[in-house]
């Protein structure tokens, strides 16, 4: 069964007064627990395509169906409560919140749960654990290696453990030893702990990783390739 | 509150701007709370009430023409008059022309009764009376030049030929005027009035029961309507409403100049706000991105705004506060200003109008940033 489902979408965008077609008809099924990489050339629309399975974006035409909802119908407001805890974030440039240390990066998605502050704190030492930095909590973003701040980054996108995980270049910024790691760490993710992740990559070892790579060219799928064996080496 | 945090390291973040916007509301708010304290402080003396039972008794000329002794005992006897003393304006200095000050020659056996408002120790007043070069002097005017009971001062004089001299028998205690210099009338005659005939600027008349001063007032000035020195008798009441008249153009003026200097920083404040908020434009997206809704970011920057310039008006009106605590007020406005502190309400105005001032400078920049496109927010770094 599918967790992600796109039917058909459409991603127009209006410049000026003339229309810019991103997205020209895009159908595709994400399994549960599936670890996808998305490729293709620059201005592909895959951070496009990306945005709309994360509900921070809407299509102009065609649906978006996530854990058989249909998301690209909901408000403004329904679409940030469904992302609090059903999507991950990973980001190229970490965007980390300078001003806040580790541990509180990772608590800020627990900021909008519930919990009492005792199990956000048992919370977000879990996810500082899984991500091997549970010694540097109280480091600033500025006191930590490129590494290390996509590894918090990988903390704070765990932390309300979602359905699903987007990441847009996660190593585009980090030098080959660190994007390895977060990699790693990644596929870990995705085998041990089951989590459905959806990555955008320029960078063929990256996507290696991955047991299903998509690309995309012009807005349009030119080839999907599937391969269960990957991910196991690293 | 769990944003608590956020919130403030967000305040701090750039600490050399939040010190400058800091200073900047802190100055405005020091001048608006002493704009406003010097109105108020107008406001309670003018109504203080103080010489409710009191008529002056001027010519109806003008002030500078005065009114012959002998009205003294004539207004006398009109009945529900409890004492009658005249004040003469000396209008003498200290030793340079800038030391300036309030001075009268006054009936001295007759001041502690028609000015019941000014406080005198008895022993002082007895030394006083007994001396018939004795001086009474306001407690700020002897802080300001060193006097003590028993030195011996001499003025000098300008509208009259006349060195008083005279030594300080005594000092008194009153709410609002503390700088004034009285002496007696009798020596201040004798040395006069080969120049000034027999004659006094004014007569001061304590009246039994307030009831009656219209009336009273009313028959002195009929008493001599048709006489060569006609009277013109007034109530200190009269006069405070005059005062109070003014004090209505002075407070228009300190309001407006006060909402300008608002309006300056609300301007000043809100190009300080919209730098942060648009230095935090992809840390707002990621927020959002999370999950945070718009309300939540919107709450979350106006908090941050608002806490800014209570913060601002809070040093501002408390400094004021404590430094007309510490300095004294009094002396350094030679009198103008007496028992001048910023008082509760005073504060409490500048801390509402400090709020306003970050709701005013703060909402569009916070409803921007609650409003930003997540997407359009991390294109820059996506
Ligand atoms: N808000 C927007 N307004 C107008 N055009 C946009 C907007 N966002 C994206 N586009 C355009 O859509 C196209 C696809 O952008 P997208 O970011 O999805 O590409 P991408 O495949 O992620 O590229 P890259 O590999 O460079 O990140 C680009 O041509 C871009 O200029
Ligand atoms: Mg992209």
């Amino acid at each position: 069964m599918s967790l992600v489902d796109i039917r058909d979408v459409h991603k127009v965008y209006k410049r000026d007064s003339f229309d810019v077609p991103v997205l020209n008809g895009i159908s595709v099924s994400v399994p549960k627990g599936d670890f996808l990489a998305l490729m293709g050339p620059s201005g592909s629309g895959k951070t496009t395509l990306l945005n709309l399975i994360a509900g921070i974006d809407r299509p102009t035409r065609g649906k978006v169906i996530v854990g058989e909802k249909e998301i690209s119908a909901f408000s403004e407001t329904k679409l940030a409560a469904w992302r609090a805890t059903n999507v991950g974030f990973i980001f190229q440039m970490y965007n980390l919140i300078p001003v806040l240390n580790a541990a509180d990066n990772v608590e800020l998605p627990l900021l909008l749960t519930k919990l009492s502050k005792k199990e956000r704190r048992e919370h977000l030492e879990t996810a500082l654990n899984v991500v091997g930095l549970a010694d540097r909590m109280t480091y600033f973003p500025r006191q930590l290696s490129g590494g290390q701040e996509q590894r918090v980054a990988i903390a704070r996108a765990i932390v309300t453990d979602p359905t699903i995980i987007v990441a847009d270049e996660p190593t585009g910024d980090l030098d080959a030893k660190s994007a390895h790691e977060i990699l790693d760490l990644l596929h870990r993710l995705n085998a041990d702990f089951q989590k459905t992740i959806i990555m955008v990559t320029h960078d063929p070892k990256a996507a290696e990783r991955a047991n299903h790579v998509l690309q995309l060219d012009k807005g349009v799928l030119v080839e999907s390739e599937r391969r269960d064996s990957a991910g196991s080496h690293g | 509150m769990k944003f608590a945090k956020l919130i403030i390291r967000n305040l701090f973040r750039n600490k050399l701007r939040t010190f400058l916007t800091l200073s900047l509301m802190g100055a405005i708010f020091f001048f608006v709370a002493t704009l406003l304290s010097i109105l108020q402080n107008f406001e309670t003396a003018a109504n203080s009430g103080e010489g409710q039972n009191r008529l002056g008794v001027q010519s109806a000329i003008s002030l500078a023409n005065p009114l012959p002794l002998s009205y003294q005992a004539k207004i006398a006897t009109i009945p529900g008059i409890a004492e009658i003393a005249k004040l003469q304006w000396v209008g003498a200095y200290y030793k340079e022309r800038k030391n300036f000050f309030a001075n009268f020659a006054v009936d001295h056996d007759k001041m502690a009764s028609v000015w019941d408002d000014y406080a005198i120790p008895a022993d002082q007043l007895e030394a006083f009376k007994a001396d018939r070069r004795g001086a009474i002097v306001g407690p700020e005017l002897a802080k300001r030049y060193g006097w003590k009971i028993g030195d011996r001062v001499t003025l000098i004089g300008q509208i009259f030929p006349f060195n008083p001299e005279t030594t300080i028998r005594g000092i008194y205690k009153h709410k609002f005027d503390t700088s004034s210099f009285f002496f007696h009338f009798d020596y201040f005659y004798e040395s006069t009035k080969d120049m000034t005939g027999s004659t006094v600027g004014t007569f001061w008349v304590r009246v039994k029961d307030p009831k009656d001063m219209a009336r009273i007032s009313q028959q002195i000035d009929d008493m001599f309507r048709n006489s060569e020195y006609p009277t013109e008798t007034f109530t200190e009441k009269e006069f405070q409403q005059q005062f109070m008249a003014m004090i209505g153009n002075i407070k228009l003026l300190f309001t407006v100049v006060s909402i300008c200097a608002i309006f300056m920083v609300v301007l000043l404040a809100a190009i300080t706000m919209s730098m942060a908020a648009r230095e935090r434009v992809t840390e707002v997206a990621v927020l959002k991105a999370i999950g945070f809704s718009s309300g939540t970011i919107l709450t979350l920057m106006l908090i941050e705004f608002v806490t800014l310039g209570l913060i601002g008006g809070a040093l501002g009106t408390l400094g004021a506060k404590y430094v007309y605590q510490m300095v004294n007020m009094t002396e350094v406005t030679q009198g103008f200003l007496v028992a001048f502190g910023v008082d509760a309400k005073t504060i409490a105005t500048c801390l509402v109008a400090s709020i306003v001032v970050g709701f005013l400078a703060g909402g569009l920049p916070a409803l921007r940033s609650a409003r930003l496109s997540v997407v359009d927010g991390l294109r820059k770094v996506w």
